[in-house]
């Protein structure tokens, strides 16, 4: 089963983060192929989701970029920024009580019983 | 693995930007991603053209510049505040634009006003809300109320709305002279 675009939305930020800080650099592509590894093809992340993402990433001066010439085309590594790691651990503590309350939600029971 | 010529890679370059991307950041990581997807496929059999365009249209779901739009938008989105909703853009301009020339309308229509006020807010109304105000409520409503929030209405058209009861109003004033 492949997650739907809607679920996936509003967690691909922090999933691009969580990478970035574990794998110090990566590059668009492999991202992707990361994500894809990691789920067991579960989760698919399209270039028109990711790119976009990791423009406002470096809007927001979250992440570091350097480039490295392959011939004539131009390969950009992302690495986090000090506010980077920063908003990563917020970033995940959220999505981490997010799931939790989910859960709690998606069981229609009060934790308690 | 196959490897593409600098000719190949310029000619994807220059259809990403004939596809409406200006940025250069995501000029380079699209070319970057679709070069490699364009290796890949060329590993597995077809011409650098087929392979091109099944990699290019797996790219975007309607057009390549969606992306840049997308990028545009995350980027511009600080947090809540800066987004205004169509509905609250309007709540404040009327209350802080609009709402005393209601209020003048309405005592003028009570007859409560002196007769010296008659003239001069009408003229006002007249060249200074509907020439100038208006065009520049409506670029801001464009620029405030991002197509994200209002899918329903082409954003170009949004220059249109209120429209409408400006007309309303202005037949009313004119009716009053």
């Amino acid at each position: 089963m492949v997650y739907s675009t809607e679920l996936l939305k509003g967690t691909l930020k922090t999933i691009v983060l969580k990478l970035l800080a574990d794998n110090k650099k990566m590059y668009g592509y492999e991202i992707t192929q990361k994500v894809k590894e990691i789920t067991g093809d579960k989760i698919q992340i399209t270039e028109g989701a990711l790119y976009p993402t990791l423009h406002a990433l470096e809007a927001d001066k979250l992440v570091t970029t350097e480039v490295e010439y392959i011939g004539k085309r131009v390969r950009k590594y992302y690495s986090l920024s000090a506010a980077g790691k920063v908003r990563t651990k917020e970033k995940i503590n959220e999505l981490t009580s997010f799931i939790q309350t989910m859960t709690l939600l998606l069981e229609l029971k009060p934790k308690s019983i | 693995m196959a490897t593409l010529t600098d000719e190949q890679v310029d000619f994807i370059a220059r259809v990403i930007r004939h596809h409406g991307i200006r940025l250069q950041d995501l000029q380079d990581n699209l070319l970057d991603h679709i070069c490699i997807l364009v290796e890949q496929g060329l590993d597995q059999g077809g011409s650098f053209e087929e392979v091109l365009a099944k990699v290019f249209r797996s790219c975007y779901r309607k057009e390549l510049y969606e992306l840049e739009e997308e990028a545009l938008f995350l980027s511009s989105v600080k947090g809540p505040r800066l987004v205004l909703s169509r509905g609250k853009f309007f709540r404040l301009v009327f209350g802080v634009l609009l709402a005393p020339y209601v209020l003048y309308f309405l005592l003028a229509l009570l007859h409560w006003l002196p007769v010296a006020y008659d003239i001069a807010p009408m003229v006002i109304f007249r060249w200074t809300l509907v020439g100038c105000l208006w065009p520049l409520l409506s670029l801001a409503v464009i620029y405030f109320t991002p197509e994200r929030l209002d899918p329903l209405i082409p954003r170009h058209s949004k220059v249109l709305l209120g429209g409408g009861s400006l007309i309303r109003v202005f037949r009313f004033e004119a009716s009053l002279v």
